[in-house]
């Protein structure tokens, strides 16, 4: 029995699941299978978008965490024998991929960034290794085939109107040990670095928090958004975490990327990677993200920021 | 207290990997290093012993993993277990996490595990979670807060997740994973060092443990990646800073 599963907490990770799902479910035919909250919006729409069969899950008690649902999704994966598997890769997906991986005892893999049937109809993945500075090509050898995708690595997928398809309800599983004791809710940023035309990212090399307006002075002229490097939101948690650019952050694919005081680790340069143009401040001359951009200032931050956004608005006739 | 392990990996350092003829991964001039996030892990582990506690680091990998043992003892852990063969060097996620539970369930009693959100060379941010499964024990991970109960016989710990944080509570024993936020790793002075040479590593062999399964997850290819683009360097004087920004403009980056 072939068929594909998807499995996202939230609705438009699976509409972007839907996208390779669809591409293996029209090469391997079977059934295509979408687990999803039944908050996560109406079950027609993932029909219209290619599943055939939805199944929701049903809504957990406040001290209830979504691996909960390990357990009974192992089960029913079990029972359906399905060639692949595919999850989001959030936090809670990606440990939730793990652990089936080790109940169905098979393989994962982790954060691809392509996937696509060989010419003998192995799925293939590709996905960034030794921290970016390699491509890793993988293949899964268990049944079945799993993989966790970063969200926005697929476009949703088109839906066609009309197509029919079975929706289901898995019942709350027991409780486990673990237990939730209180929720919180973090700050976002409003702003869409992935999709930003120009992106100021901010490094180590600012002193404190309060320069941040130096770099967003420096986005406003430049009309781009502020982006940083992992120590900034995670360390310091000077900006919210979905401003983070890297291998555990976001890939952005601006016109412009400016980074200032930022030294260019792999980690970080590898979600540069679809940028036009790459551009650092950096008082350090050996800094590593010399070599890996088009266009650099040697200086200290703080002296050449502000001649640069007057420099930006003298070229700009303002 | 709580009986502590902490998993640590010896890993390539990437910063010396070189691209090599016609894109291969040169390994020629490497150094080797404990994943980023695995002193995270070590760091922690020491944190959570408290008094009358006690740390074992854990690694599996290649014969010169041991290297990596004597800068995990001068981490704060009391002792060390090394699963050393040339066989385990470069091993799959499913087979790592087959290894370590084997060592863990045979040789060493614990209440928590400490595990790093992903590791410096592979990042499958697999091992953790499949360890736990091999235990058959509950798991949390990408924590950034850590916290063993007073009381004892179990964790609080502020997971992360996609809208933010959940706080949760489970009961020893436990595996966690955590991220670098949750502390900052000590850096080992003299006196550490020393302290470690007296510290008892045990190293466990091939031939002390069943045969290990095939790797599940198959490396086809692996090719550098590294970005290479030709910098022209400017100065900081006004008129070096105006040479750059007509240089942005002639490239269309600016309006
Ligand atoms: C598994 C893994 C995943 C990771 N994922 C990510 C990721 O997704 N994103 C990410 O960013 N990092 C990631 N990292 C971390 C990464 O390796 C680097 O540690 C991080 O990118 C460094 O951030 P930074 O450049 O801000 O800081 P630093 O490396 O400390 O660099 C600061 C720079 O500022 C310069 N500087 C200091 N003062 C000034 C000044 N006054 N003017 C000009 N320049 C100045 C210094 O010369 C230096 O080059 C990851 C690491 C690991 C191990
Ligand atoms: N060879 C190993 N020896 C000990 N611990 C490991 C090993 N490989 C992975 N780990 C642990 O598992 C975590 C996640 O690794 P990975 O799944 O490879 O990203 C690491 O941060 C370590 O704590």
């Amino acid at each position: 029995m072939a068929g594909i599963w998807i499995i996202a907490e939230k609705k438009e990770l699976a509409m972007e699941l839907l996208t390779p799902g669809g591409q293996l479910d029209a090469a391997g035919g079977g059934r295509l299978t979408v687990v999803v909250p039944e908050s996560e919006g109406d079950p027609a729409d993932y029909i219209a978008a290619g599943a055939d069969e939805v199944a929701l899950l049903g809504r957990l008690s406040e001290e209830m965490s979504f691996s909960s649902w390990l357990p009974a999704l192992a089960e029913e994966i079990k029972a359906a024998d399905p060639a692949a598997v595919l999850l989001a890769a959030t936090f809670r997906g990606r440990e939730l991929a793990a652990r089936l991986a080790a109940r169905l005892e098979t393989g994962l893999a982790s954060n691809c960034l392509t996937l696509a049937a060989g010419p003998d109809g192995t799925l293939v993945m590709e996905r960034l290794a030794y921290g970016g500075a390699a491509l890793q090509r993988v293949a899964v050898t268990g049944r079945p085939v799993m993989a966790t995708i970063p969200p926005r690595t697929f476009p949703p997928a088109a839906t066609v109107p009309g197509r029919e398809g079975t929706v289901r309800r898995l019942p709350p599983p027991p409780a486990d040990s673990l237990r939730v004791l209180a929720r919180k809710e973090k700050e976002r940023s409003a702003q869409d670095i992935a999709a930003a035309k120009t992106v100021v990212c901010v490094g180590r090399g600012l002193e404190k928090r309060e320069d941040l307006e130096l770099a967003r002075q420096l986005a406003a002229v430049l009309g781009g958004e502020i982006g940083c490097t992992r120590p900034i939101s995670e360390e310091l948690r000077w900006l919210p975490e979905n401003l983070c650019i890297g291998l555990s952050g976001v890939q952005v694919k601006p016109e412009l990327y400016l980074g200032l005081g930022v030294s260019g680790q792999i980690q970080h340069l590898t979600g540069l990677r679809g940028a036009r143009l790459i551009c650092a401040v950096n008082r350090d001359p050996h800094a590593p993200i010399f070599p890996a951009a088009d266009l650099g200032i040697v200086g200290d931050l703080y002296e050449v920021t502000p001649i640069l956004i007057a420099e930006i608005k003298k070229a700009r006739g303002g | 207290m709580p009986k502590v392990v902490a998993c640590f990996k010896w890993v390539v350092d990437e910063a010396y990997i070189r691209k090599g003829a016609g894109g291969a991964l040169d390994f020629s001039a490497v150094d080797y290093k404990i994943s980023e996030y695995d002193r995270n892990a070590l760091e922690e582990a020491a944190r959570c012993r408290g008094e009358g506690g006690r740390v074992v680091a854990l690694a599996v990998g290649g014969p010169e993993a041991a290297k990596g043992v004597k800068d995990a003892l001068s981490r704060g852990a009391d002792a060390a277990f090394l699963a050393a063969d040339p066989a385990f060097a470069d091993l799959d996620p499913t087979q790592t996490a087959a290894v370590l539970a084997e060592v863990i369930r045979t040789r060493i009693p614990y209440d928590l595990i400490v595990c790093g959100e992903g590791s410096g060379d592979r990042y499958a941010q697999q091992v953790g979670p499949r360890l736990a499964e091999n235990l058959g024990i509950p798991c949390v991970s990408y924590v950034q807060k850590l916290t063993v109960a007073a009381e004892g016989g179990r964790i609080v710990a502020e997971r992360r997740v996609e809208e933010g944080v959940e706080v949760v509570e489970a009961p020893f024993p436990v595996l966690v994973t955590v991220l670098p936020e949750i502390n900052v790793p000590r850096i080992p002075g003299v006196k550490d060092t020393l302290l470690a040479a007296r510290k008892p590593v045990a190293i466990v062999k091939k031939e002390e443990l069943p045969p290990m399964g095939e790797a599940k997850l198959e490396t086809l290819a692996l090719a550098a990646a590294r970005m290479e683009r030709n910098c022209e360097i400017f100065g900081t004087t006004p008129e070096d800073i105006a040479r750059f920004v007509a240089a942005l403009q002639r490239q269309g980056a600016i309006g």
